[in-house]
């Protein structure tokens, strides 16, 4: 309990960051939620295919999306450039619309698929009643 | 006849790599996988309300529904016979845009 009352507090205090960890676990159902109320600004892109013996235009356009390896995630701007980007590599991604609260940084994806640090105390043997 | 010596095409040449001439059903039903994922990039594209040469472009392609069999599975040749060859005929086939082919061919 302590290990995740400390997290908690230093999520709070960087929240600019402000996915926290234990909020982050449930994105997928916050998003589903957001979606209805937010408007969709972005495009999540993921990498499904790779680029090798491909020309040159289409592992550049991977690079200029910032995509450098296979089932990465970037977000971007609903913009006509990016748009063109993506319609170029429509082969290799896959793509959604999702709000601006579930763009994630880099760091962030990170964070969300670590484990949970520490554990909790859930009983004692020692403290049972016999 | 039978058994590790027989004498086969292989084993006669050594390296022998041997394309079969269509599409099994697997192979064609993961063809049509893969168009309906392209389709749904674009549609994703069509759905964030951006205007752009390339997708005007893109939403002129045939959809994976609206593509005839012979399209999705064989593209057009100006060498084989009846100006036709298997779609996997063509390199890097699974990850090139293939959809449209001469019109009367």
């Amino acid at each position: 309990m302590f290990t995740a009352a400390a997290s908690l507090r230093s999520c709070a205090s960087s929240s600019a960051k402000a996915q926290c960890r234990s909020l982050a676990t449930s994105a997928a159902s916050s998003t589903a939620q957001s979606s209805t109320s937010e408007p969709l600004t972005h495009y999540r892109i993921t990498l499904r295919r790779s680029a090798i013996s491909l020309p040159q235009n289409i592992k550049g356009t991977l690079e200029a999306l910032g995509i450098h390896r296979r089932l990465q995630t970037v977000y971007h701007r609903h913009t006509p450039d990016i748009a063109g980007k993506i319609l170029t590599v429509k082969e290799l991604v896959t793509v959604e619309n999702v709000p601006e609260s579930a763009v994630r940084t880099k760091w962030e994806q990170r964070q969300e698929r670590k484990a949970p640090r520490g554990y909790s105390v859930t009983g004692s043997k020692l403290q049972v009643d016999l | 006849m039978f058994g590790a010596f027989r004498p086969t095409q292989p084993s006669f040449v050594g390296l022998l790599w041997k394309t079969p001439w269509k599409l099994s059903r697997t192979r064609k039903a993961n063809v049509r996988a893969r168009l309906k994922r392209v389709d749904s990039v674009i549609e994703a594209v069509k759905e964030s309300g951006v205007q752009c040469a390339a997708l005007t472009k893109a939403l002129e392609l045939p959809k994976e529904h609206e593509m005839p069999p012979r399209d999705k599975y064989t593209v057009f040749s100006r060498h084989a016979k009846g100006y036709r060859k298997g779609i996997h005929k063509v390199p890097k086939w699974t990850r090139m845009t293939l959809r449209t082919n001469p019109k009367g061919f």
